[in-house]
């Protein structure tokens, strides 16, 4: 607490004597203002009432109940599992043939390979849905179903890629290698070696997939036309024209879903390698 | 799952390799691996062929295919017309909307930037548990993004959690639902664990000798602050800077649901032609118009460091 100016400023005095308190309150502050929502929304999953009020007259598992023998959101979630299982089984094999022939092979268009794999992130996402559906059901004709699933899958893909990149990066190449003196070729090396070894990464980028896949709206609003709706979009609506308090505890069950997952995935891997973008 | 075939790598495959991969998958593969290792360009063809086809068929051509449509007149296959973008630039109400959405994105941005430094410094340099504080920076950017701005429908409602918690502290309720701070608070709610990650790889990249240099050398913390630690994590900052900036620019769900009616964004203007209006070259044409602001964005942050687009495996 001692200010008493030296030879500096007084500012830079106050700056150096209470810099690790400064940095301690700013991460307090920071981490509840980006937890204290969630806990809301858990909290008040549990409210009474059929409005949302708050405080919460009393505390009850009458939502929950409610979402289970809704037939719409539980199919909605049937929905979003049809596409996501899917889109992200085949984003996450697109995504390891790109880390592979990115990191493995010199061939021209290599570096637009990368550009095109990472641009799905930059281009804002309402662009590209609207150029998705103009395309997708105006030209192709393509179903609902069809179109969502590869919107999925180009969405997914640059942070599948990102997850499974590093990983061969950093996997120790002299093992391919002796397998490959050992009389292997590529395609046996790439199976018993290469792919055991990347193994968590691949598994890291497939539950990120999935995770946003199961989260992604704005490619799915534009492109599903009128089928059935995915979970987000279901949300939407509710939110848009009939909030009930059931929101509340569909938000929770998608917290808790990507949590784990995201959690499963850090597990995995490194943990700043979903920080990657 | 395949854990347990990666541990040994097989010493049973010794001389005859090629054969016996072959055989335990039904013959071909042992076959397909030759043809291909004396075809590299046909092997590189195979590997890099396909997500090369996907991406360009169905994210590069759709784009492209907008901006054809955007020359068409009221619907698909329509004549060609320049008059969806000169209705568009010749009109106050879109331009200002533009204006306006610049505007909030650009706070946005300042905030985020600001805050998020601010953390992933305080994080970084005075903080041993990084990997937990990251994760739990990290975790609620893996959430829906609806049910994250739904929490917020919650907290700032009229009679919400915080016209609630205000009234038991005996003050007055502000009702923020549908208003500016509500949308700056949204947003920056949803961005603020995106811009974190470049500056946190900036900042732990950032050699700690030059900051030691600088105090030696008589520097003050402010002082050491903007003549060492922000010049060499420019980049970081340029990256989150981007990256905040491109997705709040072209949003509509946080203005439709956390603004009302007098928060328009473009974002919002778009969706609303493709889902009520059904105009959709008109459409086309403000996605081309956001899409050329963005990339002009893009290649300033590129040359003035940002390493977004970097390739490989290094982030900025």
């Amino acid at each position: 607490m001692s200010s008493t100016g030296g030879l500096t400023g007084p500012i830079e005095r106050l700056v150096q004597t209470h810099a690790s308190r400064m940095a301690a309150v700013v991460i307090a502050v920071v981490i509840a203002f980006l937890w204290v929502p969630i806990g809301v929304l858990v909290f008040m999953s549990f409210a009474d009432g059929g409005v949302l009020s708050f405080p919460p007259d009393e505390l009850t598992l009458r939502w929950y109940r409610v979402f289970l023998s809704n037939d719409a959101a539980m199919d909605a979630i049937v929905t979003t599992l049809t596409i996501s299982v899917p889109a992200t089984a085949i984003s996450v094999l697109l995504s390891t043939m790109i880390a592979y022939a990115v990191n493995r092979y010199v061939f021209p268009g290599r570096n637009w390979l990368q550009l095109l794999a990472t641009l799905p992130i930059v281009v804002p996402l309402v662009v590209t849905g609207v150029a998705m559906v103009l395309f997708f059901n105006g030209t192709l004709g393509l179903s609902g179903y069809v179109s969502v699933v590869i919107a999925h899958v180009v969405r997914t893909i640059p942070f599948a890629t990102l997850v499974i990149l590093p990983t061969l990066l950093t996997f120790d190449r002299g093992l391919e290698e002796a397998s490959k003196d050992l009389g292997a070729d590529e395609l046996q090396t790439f199976r018993q070696v290469t792919l055991p070894n990347i193994f968590p990464g691949i598994v890291a980028g497939g539950l990120l997939a999935f995770t946003l896949s199961f989260n992604e709206f704005v490619y799915t609003y534009f492109v599903k036309g009128s089928g059935d709706p995915t979970l987000p979009v279901y949300i939407w609506n509710q939110i848009r024209y009939n909030v009930t308090p059931e929101v509340n505890v569909i938000s929770v069950v998608f917290l808790l879903l990507a949590v784990s997952l995201v959690l499963l995935a850090v597990s995995l891997t490194r943990v700043e390698l979903l920080a990657r973008r | 799952m395949a854990e347990q075939s990666g541990a040994s790598v097989g010493p049973e495959d010794d001389d005859d390799a090629t054969r016996s991969g072959a055989a335990d998958t039904g013959g071909g593969l042992g076959a397909v691996s030759a043809f291909f290792r004396e075809r590299p360009r046909l092997r590189t063809l195979a590997v890099a062929g396909p997500p090369y086809g996907v991406l360009i068929l169905f994210f590069a051509i759709p784009l492209l295919a907008m901006l054809v449509v955007s020359f068409q007149t009221g619907e698909i296959g329509g004549a060609w017309t320049l008059s969806n973008y000169t209705d568009f630039l010749g009109s106050d109400t879109y331009l200002t909307v533009v204006w306006k959405t610049l505007l909030v994105s650009l706070q946005v941005t300042a905030i985020v930037a600001t805050i998020g430094y601010a953390l992933a410094y305080s994080i970084v340099r005075f903080s041993r548990r990084t990997t937990l504080l990251l994760l739990l920076v990290i975790l609620p950017f893996w959430t829906s993004y609806i049910i994250r701005m739904y929490a917020w429908i919650n907290i700032l409602q009229s009679d919400g959690v915080l016209d609630s918690t205000l009234n038991m502290l005996g003050l007055p309720a502000v009702s923020l639902l549908y208003s500016e701070p509500a949308v700056l608070i949204g947003f920056t709610y949803v961005w603020l664990p995106l811009a974190v990650l470049p500056f946190y790889a900036s900042l732990t990249n950032l050699d700690g000798d030059l900051i030691e240099a600088s105090k030696d050398l008589g520097a003050g913390p402010i002082r050491t602050f903007t003549s060492v630690t922000l010049p060499m994590t420019i980049n970081g900052v340029i990256t989150g800077v981007v990256l905040v900036f491109i997705p709040t620019f072209g949003s509509f769900i946080t203005p439709r649901l956390l603004g009302g009616t007098n928060n328009i964004m473009i974002g919002m203007v778009i969706e609303n032609q493709f889902k009520s209006a059904f105009n959709w070259p008109f459409g086309a044409a403000i996605g081309m118009v956001i899409s050329v602001v963005v990339v002009a964005l893009l290649v300033l942050g590129t040359r003035l460091g940002g390493g977004l687009l970097a390739t490989g495996g290094e982030e900025a």
